[in-house]
């Protein structure tokens, strides 16, 4: 193990780093549901169709 | 002045980030639209040639993994890739790319195989994770890294690691460190398990609960599903995104264990119900209302429209699939494995054997003869 062992270090506060990418995940878990059912909703409703998509 | 210094300065950093981001997506556009390409003329180049069964039989999670990895190699040879990583978004991918997964899924495929999917989880993220946490502490891992692996190991990969890093309040090294030993023991899971499930004779039902219960990361589980085929795509899905929806459970488990017995701080907020909704990937609901919404659909038009449409939203499910398996091969990173050592590698070698031969059991058990209705 070396000096920057994630193993090896003490217990300290909480990372920022961590916890934006946590509210992140949270946040991208509701953009991918926003943006999966809008998709579909467009396609089942004739807006988005197979010309549409490579 | 400083004042001024550091109004000045603090948009210049937002728009530099946002540029960064705005490439990284591009890349992955990029490499998305080359795998795309690749995928369709591939074969046709191949026609009439002794590659042409290898040429068929390769299909895009392949070209997307391979691209994703080759793209990776090059930016870190140019010392672009930290800069633009911000744009490799695997998880927003992928959720969206489940989202889209849950139109071509019937409502009551789902429903029969909640159950089985419930109790296949809840074993197996109880047993994986106890074996986790018990070799992890027999090996002197920190108690965060071990909670870290554990979860990753035993839920869902870089989500659970994400939850668990919250939970326990653990450092982004820690957290860049289980994500990264996640993503070294996916990528072979990827091409292994529809190989093994294919040479075992594992019908359609077991083969995904396997895949689905046993490798780590959702975006992996979707690449080997679909090499696997529609039906084992399909419950290798379903029981993925049932582990996937039990993340709170253990995330608030963990905060309240760290709280109180490792970091011993008696004044800490106990985590409550609302913790659980807070912690629930929402994408689950998502997953859930687009098989909800297609059914629906399916039974108020005729036949050909609907599957018509379905085929569309299948094709732009793909394009996210696509953009999520790029992303994999771009987020890998060597480097952080190195840095750790040889024991949280071993401890994650000997959950993973662990997870396969248990996963495989109760797949076996909880899913022979389940009965798998048509793709749609």
């Amino acid at each position: 193990m070396s000096g920057t062992d994630p193993a090896a270090e003490p217990a300290g506060r909480p990372d920022p780093d961590v916890e934006t990418r946590r509210r992140w995940a949270l946040n991208e878990d509701w953009l991918a549901t926003a943006v999966g059912l809008i998709l579909i909703v467009l396609v089942l409703a004739g807006v988005v169709t197979d010309g549409l998509v490579p | 002045m400083t004042e001024t210094v550091r109004t000045s300065r603090f948009p210049a950093e937002i728009r530099s980030r946002g540029t960064w981001f705005a490439l990284g997506v591009v890349v992955v556009l990029l490499l998305g639209w080359l795998t795309h390409y690749l995928n369709e003329s591939v074969p046709d180049w191949a026609q009439d040639t002794s590659f042409d069964d290898i040429a068929s039989a390769v299909e895009y999670p392949v070209y997307a993994i391979l691209l994703g990895l080759a793209g990776n190699a090059v930016l870190t040879l140019t010392g672009l890739r930290d800069r633009l990583a911000d744009g490799f978004r695997t998880e927003f991918f992928i959720k969206t790319g489940l989202v889209l997964l849950g139109a071509s899924i019937d409502l009551k495929l789902i429903v029969d195989a909640a159950g089985r999917s419930i109790v296949q989880a809840v074993l197996l993220i109880s047993l994986v994770f106890g074996f986790t946490w018990w070799l992890g502490g027999r090996l002197g891992l920190d108690d965060k890294l071990r909670a870290l692996l554990a979860s990753a190991v035993a839920i869902c990969g870089v989500s659970a690691a994400i939850a668990a890093a919250g939970a326990v309040q653990a450092r982004k090294e820690q957290l860049a460190y289980a994500a990264s030993l996640v993503i070294a023991f996916a990528l072979p899971s990827i091409f292994l398990l529809p190989w093994l499930a294919d040479v075992l004779n594992l019908d359609d039902a077991v083969a995904g609960a396997w895949i689905g219960g046993n490798i780590d990361t959702t975006a992996a589980v979707t690449a080997a599903g679909t090499l696997a085929g529609e039906g084992p795509l399909a419950i290798a899905s379903i029981v993925k995104v049932t582990q996937n929806a039990l993340i709170g459970v253990v995330a608030v488990g963990l905060a309240a264990y760290f709280a109180y017995r490792v970091d011993r701080t008696p004044d800490a907020p106990r985590p409550g119900p609302g913790e659980l909704w807070r912690r629930f990937p929402k994408f689950v609901i998502g997953f859930i209302a687009a098989s909800v919404i297609a059914t629906v659909y399916l039974g108020q038009v005729s036949s050909g429209e609907g599957k018509e449409h379905i085929a569309v939203v299948n094709d732009l499910r793909i394009w996210f699939l696509i953009l999520a398996f790029v992303s994999i091969g771009l987020e890998f990173r060597v480097g952080a494995l190195r840095e750790a050592g040889w024991r949280p590698v071993a401890v994650f070698a000997a959950a993973t054997v662990v997870n396969v031969l248990l996963a495989l059991l109760l797949a076996v058990l909880l899913f022979s003869g389940f009965e798998i209705p048509a793709a749609r």
